[in-house]
């Protein structure tokens, strides 16, 4: 299978000019022969919203961009990042995927960082679950950006039985030292390897690039397969379209020489916590 | 503290680029002192945006210094557009009416002497004011409010001065610029070092630590550094803090500027 990432610079607070662009690159995509696009975290909107967050949201199953979105996965997965309004004056900070015209699945941003220069929590409601769900391509979870970073969020897209993993992210990059590249790159590609390797799945990670109030996107997009390899990778600041192909199949491979999935107990994990959970003092 | 020279000039030269653009601006302006961090700049803005789309801007007090001579090289060497322009008869004909000892004060009228023709240069050729304070100024509060600290963007703010001076080294600024004594221009003989009381590779290291890697003031006196310097950097940090923020608003109404009415500076146009 070929999958394509846009590692693009989003127009802030501009859907109209977003679609656009989500449109050219679809029809890239098609022409690279790539079965699935991965898009940034709000893709569609920009990140640094703050106010602008209720006039860019949109109701899936009402906004005529997602009419065109549906249109374009005829013959294709996409996925997207943008602003839902999931009941009137609720926000999310969420991600779609689309195949075969419709929309398969949303996930909504269950850990909005809102520390140092993050202040998510401020501006959207906070998603509640991370579920697998089937695709073209087996059994795929989807997370945005810092949800990444809380390993029990990849377990739990594990435990559902993701084979995929797709992750969308607006990751700044913060500090520089000797080497190429962001100190936080790494700890983004740490985590991609790690998750694929441990749960025996792909990680795609696409990370967005461009300035926001002096904000450096980070790039550095990615996929790793489920041998922990890295597969492909995208520069650190610049705009990119990365197509790579994969091969499934690599997921039974491991499977057979590394039986994490088989020999995982989620139900001993599910009481040890309960336990944990029960302790917690007011 | 190293920084990986070509990677940062990648990102702040993207940085200038994609600010321009946003904002429909071609042009960039730059005030250039033949100091390091403006010269280093103006190399930037030069990458960023091509030599033809950058207005070196040569501000001097009368023929002060002979500083401008090295201006007028990074100008020449560029091979970008400069104005120049002597602020002298402006500061003068202020300091007739209300004259003054005060080397400080007449060096912060100069500084925003200097500010006054970027901006109406700004309006006038419809190009951005690429900012030159550097990180260590920022934080010690080393620059004149509404003078050389004024600007659209800052390519420059979250660089050391001792950073600073290795980007100018990659970026091929001149030996003569880059082991200059740094000088706020302030008056004749005037260095930065002997003002503040503290040489750039201590104050940095020991900001780095503070700010960068969060330690406290007892923490740093602990890693050896000594306590005097200490206690006067804390000082200056936070006696500048006004220098970093806008001006804070009563808040009276249910909707304030700067309290919740919340906007990206970076709002396409």
């Amino acid at each position: 299978m070929k999958v394509a990432i846009a590692q693009i610079a989003p127009h802030l607070g501009d859907v109209d000019k977003n679609l656009k662009l989500h449109v050219d690159l679809v029809e890239k995509a098609k022409k690279n022969e790539a079965d699935l696009l991965v898009f940034p975290e709000l893709s569609l909107t920009g990140y640094t919203l703050q106010d602008f967050v209720p006039d860019v949201a949109l109701k899936p199953d009402q906004a005529s961009v997602f009419d065109r979105l549906k249109q374009l996965s005829e013959n294709i997965s996409l996925v997207v990042g943008f602003v839902e309004e999931k009941d009137k004056g609720l926000f999310f900070n969420s991600a779609a995927f689309l195949t075969d015209g419709k929309i398969q699945h949303i996930h909504r941003k269950v850990f909005l960082p809102t520390y140092g220069m993050f202040e998510e929590l401020k501006f959207f409601g906070q998603g509640k679950n991370f579920q697998t769900f089937p695709s073209p391509f087996g059994k795929t979870g989807l997370m945005i950006c810092y949800d990444f970073l809380h390993y029990g969020a990849g377990y739990l897209l594990f435990a559902g039985g993701a084979e995929v993993v797709i992750v969308l992210s607006a990751a700044p990059g913060r500090g520089i030292t000797g080497e190429e590249g962001w100190e936080t790159s790494h700890m983004w590609e740490l985590m991609g390897e790690s998750l694929s390797r441990f749960s025996t799945s792909f990680v795609i990670y696409a990370n967005r690039v461009g300035f926001e109030d002096g904000k450096s996107f980070a790039g550095g997009s990615f996929i790793y397969n489920p041998g922990g390899k890295l597969m492909a990778k995208a520069p650190y600041g610049e705009e990119e379209f990365l197509v790579a192909e994969i091969n499934l199949d690599e997921i039974r491979t491991f499977r057979k020489k590394w039986p994490y999935k088989r020999d995982e107990k989620p139900e001993i994990i599910l009481e040890a916590l309960k336990r944990i959970v029960r302790k917690y003092e007011d | 503290m190293k920084i990986n020279t070509s990677f940062v000039e990648k990102i702040l030269t993207l940085f200038i680029k994609e600010e321009l653009a946003k904002f429909h601006f071609q042009l960039g302006i730059v005030g250039i002192s033949g100091g390091l961090d403006s010269t280093v700049c103006a190399f930037l803005a030069s990458k960023a945006l091509g030599p033809g789309n950058v207005i070196g801007f040569i501000l001097p007090y009368g023929d002060t210094f002979g500083r401008d001579i090295d201006a007028l090289e990074v100008v020449r060497t560029l091979g970008i557009r400069s104005e120049i322009i002597n602020i002298a008869p402006m500061v003068d004909a202020y300091y007739n009416e209300h004259p003054t000892d005060n080397k400080i004060l007449i060096g912060n009228k100069m500084a925003r002497e200097r500010m006054s023709i970027l901006y109406d240069f700004s309006a006038r050729e419809k190009a951005l004011i690429l900012g030159t304070s550097n990180k260590t100024e920022l934080l010690l509060g080393y620059g004149t409010i509404h003078g050389d600290m004024a600007c659209a963007i800052n390519p420059l703010g979250d660089l050391y001065k001792t950073q600073i001076r290795e980007l100018g080294q990659h970026l091929g600024v001149p030996d003569k610029i880059r082991k200059k004594e740094p000088t706020a221009g302030l008056w004749e003989g005037q260095t930065d070092e002997e003002e503040l009381g503290l040489t750039y590779e201590e104050v940095d290291r020991l900001l780095y630590q503070m700010v960068d890697k969060r330690k406290t003031a007892d923490e740093a006196i602990a890693m050896g550094f000594k306590k005097e310097m200490v206690k006067r950097v804390v000082l200056l940090l936070k006696n500048s803090e006004f220098k970093r923020k806008l001006p804070p608003i009563a808040k009276l109404s249910e909707r304030t500027v700067g309290h919740d009415f919340l906007f990206p500076y970076d709002r396409e146009q």
